[in-house]
């Protein structure tokens, strides 16, 4: 096989870390403190995320200099994959946690690991992906936000879309171009850390189909980032956003969108379950099974240091499909099931409505089908 | 912190096969050993007349014999090991060219047993997808139409590109099983389930591998003479196999969907069934 799924299993350790984030589910839950819903990406809790921080549970695996736990990747796993699965409101540090702060661990300065990683840990700072464009979706190397090289720093002149919940978050890492593209098309961009709630930075909603507020336009007019705020190379910036892609395709919030629409169907159905909902939940159980063992390899590979950003593709399209084929299934089990709860009608309703964006944000099927096939040879 | 992983299925079958049969199964590793070498294996094992059919069309009957032959001194991950090499053995010696619906094949007696053939013929199955894709990539980048290589055409890019995801989530899943059998037991209460999960997820991958690895090679795919037959029957009977022992593929998600039901979860459901030394009820 062209594509390295070794397998792993959870240490002890990690499996007593499930019990402790479980209890802190059912004590968060008994406290009334949030209802499940939603997915990564759309339930925005600042002060959950400050007590997830205050667990040690964010920026697990960084060192402890850094405000770090020194975890390994597998132990990051279980609390993301209980959280996920529990449909806690994980939106706020989701990004920082799992991309931004990485990325500023390999490639920022010192000053700058000093600055952001330990807030970053304790959940109180959070961060939002600067990279597409209006012009720029899919082709992302296309970007046109420019920034200039000025006095003491650099001048950012652009517009950043589909930036979720920048009205809310206090930073994002914003994708320029700051020299010519070169022989490759992949030359020339930067990143930089840019402050959200600068007054030379404009952020206006942007109301997406489910009528939230969650994504927003960034507008940059001249917008002045001073030079400690670049983040490795100048000209690096591809190899330094597309190292950020295998910690973005391939955890669990890839394929456990849906699983509030399951879990509440299972509710319904658990007096008087009727075959085909047996069944149904079975098929569901059984690819899940497959997903995370994938899921499990890729941490584990990035723990050792690798970079299967062609294995984190394959797991997002092939996770992305079955948290949508959930929606198809149990909404055709409606009628199946011997009541249909408030919790199963508005996770229908969610599941169903947020469902697009599934297949596009983070890269869209099209995209990560393209880099499967480059994995089999075949461009 | 480096991790390492539980160990590579190559690695495991390499070690059971020498076990049992020493220098054969370096020929069975180069893909040159012939029927004839499998049948001596298992008269000097002085099994011969276990044989069902000695000469045989399908590989099946060998393998079943490889597996009582061993059944006295092997473990049932042994079994199940030399149920997929034996039978890959089998089918480079006579393919099979004919593919009937079983109603039933050799249900075997003893739990053990059962549940290395499931295991053997998920291994098997493994084996298959991966043979009629790497077939399909290279006469995708051979065969020209419209005055190019097909492998350059975007929409054949991406039929493929599904038919390796299915590869490899049903992969992993076989290799999870194996990895849970080496570890634990075969007969270990968490094995069935996972089996029962590989048998409703090779439900689907198995259609969609074969779909699309003869729809990219058009009709040759579909002659004897090409090899691609080879791979996509073994695919289809080796299903069959598989799920017809474990009661067929709704009942396997049944089973699945009931334990569900009894956790309360399909969430936690799999993670106790995944979970080394983890029980599954």
């Amino acid at each position: 096989m062209r594509f390295r799924f070794p397998i792993f299993e959870f240490p002890p350790q990690a499996e007593a870390l499930r019990v402790e984030v479980r209890a802190f589910v059912a004590e968060e839950l008994a406290a009334g403190l949030w209802q499940p819903g939603g997915d990564f990406a759309s339930s925005y809790d600042a002060a959950f995320s400050r007590r997830v921080g205050a667990r040690g549970w964010l920026g697990m695996t960084w060192p402890r200099r850094y405000g770090g736990h020194e975890r390994s990747m597998l132990e990051r796993l279980v609390v993301t994959e209980e959280l996920l699965a529990a449909s806690a409101p994980v939106t706020a540090h989701w990004i920082g946690d799992r991309q931004s702060g990485p990325l500023l661990l390999r490639y920022g300065t010192e000053a700058q690991r000093a600055e952001f990683l330990p807030r970053l840990a304790r959940g109180e700072i959070f961060f939002s992906i600067g990279m597409s464009e209006p012009d720029s979706g899919s082709d992302l190397a296309s970007v046109r936000t420019r920034a200039t090289k000025v006095d003491g720093g650099w001048s950012i002149t652009g517009r950043k879309v589909w930036t979720t919940f920048a009205h809310l978050n206090h930073f994002a890492i914003v994708l320029a171009r700051t020299g010519e593209v070169g022989d490759s098309r992949h030359g020339g961009l930067s990143q930089f850390i840019v402050d959200l709630k600068a007054p030379d930075v404009n952020v206006r909603p942007i109301v997406n189909m489910a009528g939230e507020p969650e994504f927003n336009e960034v507008v940059f007019d001249a917008s002045f980032v001073a030079d400690e705020r670049l983040v490795g190379e100048p000209g690096n910036g591809w190899q330094q956003v597309t190292s950020e892609l295998a910690f973005e395709r391939s955890g669990p919030e890839r394929y456990l969108s849906s699983i509030r629409l399951v879990e509440s169907a299972l509710a319904c159905a658990r007096e008087r379950p009727t075959p085909r909902v047996r069944e149904a939940l079975g098929r569901m159980a059984a690819k899940l099974v497959a997903l995370r063992t994938m899921s499990i390899a890729v941490a584990a590979q990035l723990q050792n240091g690798e970079m299967p950003n062609l294995e984190g593709a394959l797991i997002k399209d092939l996770g992305n499909a079955f948290e949508r084929e959930q929606i198809a299934v149990f909404r055709a089990m409606g009628a199946e099931l011997p009541r249909r709860s408030d919790d199963y009608l508005s996770a229908l309703a969610g599941a169903t409505v947020n469902s697009p964006a599934w297949t596009l944000r983070g890269g869209t099927r099209e995209v990560l089908r393209g880099l499967v096939a480059r994995g089999l040879g075949l461009r | 912190m480096t991790l390492v992983p539980m160990f590579t299925v190559d690695s495991l079958v390499h070690e059971a096969a020498t076990r049992a049969f020493g220098d054969l199964a370096q020929k069975w590793f180069s893909r040159s050993s012939t029927r004839e070498d499998l049948l001596a294996a298992v008269e000097q094992l002085g099994f011969k007349d276990a044989l069902p059919s000695p000469d045989g069309r399908d590989a099946w009957p060998t393998a079943a014999a490889l597996i009582r032959a061993q059944a006295r001194s092997a473990t049932p991950i042994d079994m199940a090991l030399l149920l997929a090499t034996g039978d890959r053995a089998g089918s480079i010696a006579q393919p099979p060219d004919e593919y009937s619906c079983t109603s039933d094949a050799g249900r075997p007696e003893s739990l053990a047993a059962l549940a290395a053939l499931s295991l053997g013929r998920c291994l098997q199955i493994g084996a298959a997808m991966e043979a009629a894709l790497e077939l399909s990539l290279r006469y995708v980048q051979d065969r020209k139409q419209f005055g190019q290589p097909l492998a350059k055409f975007q929409v054949i890019q991406h039929s493929l590109a599904i038919a390796a995801e299915e590869v490899a989530a049903f992969s992993a899943m076989s290799d999870l099983a194996l990895a849970c059998a080496a570890r634990e037991d075969i007969l270990g209460t968490r094995m069935a389930a996972l089996l029962d999960a590989a048998a409703v997820v090779a439900g689907r991958s198995v259609d969609v591998i074969y779909d699309v690895c003869h729809q990219v090679h058009g009709a040759i795919g579909f002659t004897q003479e090409y090899a691609l037959h080879r791979h996509s029957l073994d695919l289809l009977r080796w299903r069959d196999h598989l799920q017809l022992l474990r009661g067929g593929e709704l009942r396997c998600a049944e089973r699945l969907g009931d334990a569900a039901l009894e956790a309360g979860s399909v969430w936690r459901a799999i993670t106790s069934m995944m979970k080394p030394g983890g029980s599954h009820d």
